[in-house]
């Protein structure tokens, strides 16, 4: 289960901030969904994405992988998971997928509102709803709020809170662009939903602000 | 995970990327704490390490450690869904497999998320209390059901306690009408859990995306709020096979 309907950070943050699944279901129509994945990941292509995974080869868009070498990788189950930080950006996308007319399932993760009037303007009829109702528990032992706005992006919590203050260290040192620190925070996302778009505002406005102890 | 001595040049550039905090410095060279290690693998995927020192551990596919390999390293597929990750497809295809249907709500409890990991004694202190509610409608496709060992006390397999993973999901799928008293029972058994969890609701949506209002009353009346932001399901998919398992 991807974690990205527990994203944190302010509402203008997530604003730009939206996660697009494409999803064969194993039984359905997992037989002949290749081809269905391969002409949407063409569409994807297009868009530019803020970052982008196909599971048949789970290396994000910023490791140097060729488009070629992803689309030959997808057959039957490829699943793609990816990141848009623009709202029409992903709105454009999904006018695509409809007319493509796949049967694939498509999940869109962001502020509810936001995909209201997006599935409202294009016609679209939402199916099901995974509401977050938040974290319980021993909450006094998480990390604070704004190294979590970062890790929270990966779904399945490969981004150390450290990480995170190792970049932020890093370039306050000088040591690394604010781009360069969020590449390096997208890399261990082996999910591909890390927006580093988003990271890079974050870090813009965290930098002035933060100071971090060694680890 | 482990890191040969022999190779390490004791730099600390893999530190960071260790979501549990499991290497340290021993003798001016990196190790990683077995006890603490989830076998994620961050560390070995990073590539940060400027001699190859980091390897997987030659015991990491051994049972029960085997366990925080499947349940933490999202490139692993679990043996029992086929599936990367640590869950099912749940709500990103429920257009297409109508596995929560009308007047039904899905529940999930991600044990360990965000950030903090768990030992498994945690995750049966949940089981546990579920158990002695009365609540034993676990999605049978998670590879959480394959820990378990008694369905009706929600105990564990014994040999599993001590076992760390970075998370395990327990997924249930019950009648709206019963949303009310799992809410209450989790809300109850999370002062007892020496870790964290989030709590998500899934159903099936009405016209407009507008969530069923009943669904929502249960979730206020228990004291609960939903986030702003959620995954949302937009009715794309269709069957073409017909399910054979």
């Amino acid at each position: 289960m991807t974690h990205s309907l527990h994203r944190e950070g302010t509402i203008s943050s997530l604003e730009r901030d939206y996660a697009l699944f494409i999803y064969p279901a194993r039984g359905f129509n997992y037989n002949g969904s290749g081809p269905k994945v391969r002409r949407i990941m063409e569409l994807l292509y297009l868009e530019a994405p803020s970052n982008m995974i196909v599971s048949t080869l789970r290396r994000n868009l910023y490791s140097g992988v060729r488009p070629e070498e992803v689309l030959e990788s997808i057959k039957d189950g490829a699943r793609i998971y990816s990141a848009f930080n623009n709202r029409e950006k992903l709105k454009e996308i999904l006018v695509g997928i409809k007319k493509l007319d796949e049967g694939i399932s498509v999940v869109v993760s962001g502020l509810i509102d936001r995909v209201r009037e997006m599935a409202a303007e294009i016609n679209l009829n939402p199916h099901t709803i995974n509401l977050s109702l938040g974290i319980h528990g021993r909450t006094d032992r998480l990390p604070p709020p704004d190294i979590r706005q970062f890790t929270t992006m990966c779904g399945h919590g490969m981004i150390a809170p450290a990480l995170v203050r190792d970049v932020i260290r890093r370039i306050k040192k000088g040591r690394l662009a604010l781009w360069e620190g969020s590449i390096i925070l997208a890399a261990p996302c082996t999910c591909g939903i890390y927006n580093p778009h988003r990271s890079q505002e974050m870090l813009n406005d965290l930098i002035p602000l933060y100071t971090v102890n060694r680890w | 995970m482990i890191i040969r001595q022999e190779t390490c040049v004791g730099c600390g550039r893999c530190h960071p990327y260790c979501p549990t905090q499991a290497i340290h410095f021993q003798d001016l060279k990196s190790v990683v704490d077995q006890e603490v290690c989830y076998e994620c693998g961050c560390c070995l995927r990073a590539e940060i390490c400027p001699v190859k020192a980091i390897e997987d551990s030659p015991h990491v596919y051994d049972y029960p450690r085997a366990l925080r390999k499947y349940f933490s390293d999202p490139n692993a597929t679990h043996a029992l869904t086929g599936i990367q990750g640590r869950g099912t497809e749940e709500s990103k295809t429920n257009d297409v497999t109508l596995r929560v249907g009308p007047g039904e709500v899905g529940i999930a409890i991600e044990v360990g998320r965000p950030n903090i990991g768990m030992d498994l004694t945690n995750i049966q202190k949940i089981t546990r209390a579920l158990a002695r509610a009365g609540i034993h409608e676990i999605e049978p496709n998670n590879p959480f059901q394959d820990l378990i060992q008694d369905h009706s006390t929600g105990d564990l397999k014994p040999e599993l306690m001590g076992e760390r993973v970075l998370s395990a999901i327990i997924e249930i799928q019950v009648k709206r009408d019963r949303l009310r008293h799992i809410l209450r029972t989790i809300k109850e058994v999370a002062r007892e859990v020496d870790s964290v969890f989030c709590l998500d609701v899934y159903t099936l949506l009405e016209p407009g995306l507008t969530v069923p209002p009943e669904v929502l009353e249960i979730i206020e009346s228990e004291g609960l709020s939903w986030r702003p932001n959620a995954k949302i399901n937009l009715g794309l998919g269709r069957a073409w096979e017909r399910k054979n398992s």
